[in-house]
């Protein structure tokens, strides 16, 4: 379930400021904007788009589509954790942010309710086509038998991409003759534009690991083949690459 | 003449009241609604193709298999203790569901004594007094029935707490057969589902649910993927699992169905087939050339899992009624308003927000959508995938009721509080207040509380009411949920023209 199985966010305000963290994201390539806001849909003739706003300025987060997509739009009345890297030009009134993902957090917050109507000169852009392949916010097959996937802030939601890969790999498994399946589940930090870091839930890699692991063994790959590891500690924020840090690796050995 | 005002009142009264008469007079006898009821036990074959009067037009049942022989047959003979049998609550003439209409013929037929009025779960309470029709109300003016779910879930530790905040009937705080009860159990009330088409509701969807993103239940009798599609709140994963649970839960079995039992009811149920197929002003449904969503051997041929888009959509084309009258016929403008009914369902798109399993699961909150979005399944109007959603009819705010402090209430009301370290329901936190928290009472999740699975959109116009509670007394009402939900702002014609082609599914 999206947002289903994060807990309570955990916001550290480090030592370091938001100066420093200005100067840390000036020595890399392209910019990036790791916030917490609310998102915002605006109308179009087309399709929704989505924005949220940090420090005054619009971005885009993406739009409307299918579950095959590689964008998972947020969630009015919840807060988002925006991380990505700040394109060029202005899609549907914001400046573009690509790569980007976009974790629904899980409480409640009514506040978010902001719907911004068409306008004239405002326009979604064209649809963009589910990726034929692994979904790069979700999915990283480097073999058959070598899959990373990814996933949400303090979430075990399994995207589509998800499902599929998982699918595939059982498969895999199922044409071996011996096989040992190494599941390991990483939780993570991730260091917000302003400095600040927010921590996943002190489980949540090994309820990532487990969930691989049940869901592998319901695709015929037998448990006694499966070994799953979690380790306790946070995969450490650099604000840059933090969301690949949320995943579970599978080797196939 | 000097005429005082409450003479000249009465004379108005009694002036509107033989209007009324003959109003009534005047109407065609062949258009008014009849009941052909089969009472359970009864003995008689069943033809292959059957046509029922409504309140709409007409029904068509068919009997792929040929002529039904009732006689000894499990879905028609009272197996159980309490004399009813399946077709007790699935009546051919009612789409396989059963009409409040139908079931207030009943008691006036019968002054309360048939079985569908059994103390278990026909009436409000067991508890109560059961010569009275106060205490099967619910059935009486909803057409619900009591279903009463173990409370917590074997198996499952659920993640939020359940109290009683307003108890009309009294069933969840009696001392028998309420919460607090040595056998303790949640008392929801809902409408049978329809027993036909069923090739539509049980066709898996795949290994996983893709709105969840977890593997699917698995059917225990195949060990294949169920589709989870079957009952109000998908906890039988299979037509034998539903057919053993009624056995117990509505006919009072002892012990399981035999085996020649279940498989004589499943045969039944997978053969039967129903759809509207006359429309009192539109005419046949079922002409050469005609829609090929109409009627019921349309239905019985077409494929199962074909997902709504722009070469199969939902109920296929109506373009032959969209032709524009060249001289007034009122049968061609019905037509005509049922075809534009079928474009709305399609193509008017709306925000839908704030639906849990639909805004939740990565399709954006809200999604500017239309209706064949999230009833996608070509042919029945259903879900392709498990079709629990939290469309918002029985949690407040949006829920159909009146609220809370209601001076009349009729369903009771729950306050469920989720547990701190569990994920709380998507769009409405961790305190909510329900009068049935659906498909939470089977897993124990807050994300499914109120979440109802989709039903069939066939014969819609046979079985009123509508919604799993029976809130919608008409599709007027059904509709007016719907536009008012999502802020659709229908006009008045649109909302007829949706009407006409719900009326002729």
């Amino acid at each position: 379930m999206r947002g289903g199985t994060c807990t309570l966010i955990l916001l550290t305000v480090l030592s370091s400021g938001a100066s420093q963290s200005s100067a840390q994201q000036s020595s890399s390539s392209p910019a990036r904007r790791n916030f917490v806001a609310c998102p915002i849909v605006r109308d179009t003739k087309t399709q929704p788009c989505w924005l949220a706003e940090y420090e005054g300025e619009l971005y885009y987060l993406g739009q409307q589509g299918g579950v095959a997509d590689d964008f998972y739009p947020p969630q009015l009345g919840h807060l988002a954790l925006v991380e990505g890297a700040v394109g060029q030009g202005r899609v549907c009134g914001g400046i573009p942010l690509q790569p980007v993902k976009v974790s629904v957090l899980r409480e409640l917050t009514p506040a978010c309710r902001a719907m911004l109507p068409a306008e004239d000169g405002i326009e979604a852009p064209p649809p963009i086509p589910a990726p034929r392949g692994p979904a790069p916010s979700w999915v990283k097959v480097d073999g058959p038998g070598d899959v990373t996937l990814y996933f949400d802030f303090d979430n075990d939601f399994f995207s589509l991409h998800v499902t599929v890969a998982l699918t595939d790999l059982a498969k895999h498994v199922a044409q071996l003759e011996e096989s040992r399946v190494e599941v390991t589940g990483f939780r993570a930090a991730t260091r917000l534009t302003n400095g600040q870091v927010m921590t996943e839930r002190d489980d949540m890699g090994s309820i990532r690991a487990r969930k691989v692991a049940d869901t592998l063994t319901g695709l015929g790959v037998p448990a006694r083949v499966i070994t799953v590891n979690a380790p306790t500690e946070a995969q450490p924020a650099d604000g840059v690459n933090d969301p690949r840090n949320r995943r579970v690796e599978i080797r196939v050995r | 003449m000097r005429v005082n005002r409450p003479t000249f009142l009465l004379a108005l009264a009694i002036a509107g009241f033989l209007a009324v008469l003959r109003l009534e007079a005047q109407t065609d006898p062949a258009l008014r609604p009849q009941t052909s009821w089969i009472a359970a036990g009864s003995r008689q074959t069943l033809p292959r193709e059957m046509v029922f009067e409504n309140a709409l037009g007409r029904l068509g049942v068919l009997n792929v298999s040929g002529p039904i022989d009732t006689t000894g047959h499990p879905f028609f003979q009272p197996i159980g203790s309490n004399q009813r049998a399946c077709v007790t609550c699935h009546q051919p003439a009612n789409a396989m569901s059963v009409s409040v209409e139908s079931i207030r013929e009943r008691w006036r037929a019968t002054q309360g004594r048939d079985p569908i009025f059994a103390a278990i779960d026909g009436s409000n309470n067991p508890s109560l007094p059961q010569g009275e029709a106060s205490s099967h109300s619910l059935l009486l003016n909803r057409g619900l029935f009591r279903v009463a779910m173990p409370w917590p879930p074997p198996g499952v530790t659920p993640e939020f707490t359940i109290e009683v905040v307003r108890d009309p009937t009294g069933v969840n705080r009696d001392p028998i057969y309420g919460l607090r009860s040595p056998a303790p159990a949640v008392s929801v009330f809902r409408r049978p589902r329809i027993v036909a088409n069923l090739k539509y509701v049980t066709s898996p969807d795949g290994l996983f649910n893709v709105k969840l993103g977890v593997l699917m239940d698995k059917d225990p009798d195949t060990g294949l993927p169920s589709s989870m599609n079957i009952m109000a709140d998908a906890r039988a994963m299979s037509l034998s699992v539903q057919a053993q649970g009624a056995y117990r839960d509505h006919q009072g079995g002892k012990g399981p169905l035999t085996r020649a039992q279940l498989e004589g009811i499943l045969a039944f149920e997978n053969q039967i087939y129903t759809a509207q197929v006359w429309d009192a002003r539109g005419g046949s449904l079922v002409e050469p050339n005609g829609p090929a969503a109409l009627g019921p051997a349309n239905v019985a041929r077409h494929s199962v899992h074909v997902l709504n888009g722009p070469k199969t959509p939902g109920f296929h084309f109506f373009d032959m009624w969209l032709t524009p009258n060249t001289t007034p016929d009122p049968q061609a403008d019905v037509r005509a308003s049922v075809a534009r009914g079928n474009d709305i369902f399609l193509n008017r798109r709306f925000w839908v927000k704030d639906v849990a399993h639909i805004n939740s699961i990565g399709l954006a909150n809200p999604a500017k959508r239309t209706c064949a979005v999230c009833h996608n399944a070509q042919t029945s109007g259903m879900d392709l995938a498990p079709g629990w959603v939290d469309l918002g009819t029985t949690n407040f705010p949006t829920w159909t009721e009146s609220a809370v402090w209601s001076e009349s209430p009729e369903l009771p009301v729950f306050k469920l509080t989720c547990r701190p370290d569990a994920p709380p329901h998507p769009f409405l936190g961790r305190e909510i207040y329900t009068s049935d928290p659906g498909r939470a009472l089977v897993t124990g999740h807050c994300a499914d509380i109120g979440a109802i699975t989709m039903g069939q959109f066939r014969g819609l116009a046979a079985r009123a009411p509508y919604f799993s509670n029976g809130s919608a007394k008409d599709l007027r009402e059904l509709v007016d949920y719907y536009d008012r939900r999502f802020d659709m702002r229908l006009s008045s014609q649109e909302k007829q023209d949706l009407i006409n082609f719900l009326g002729v599914l």
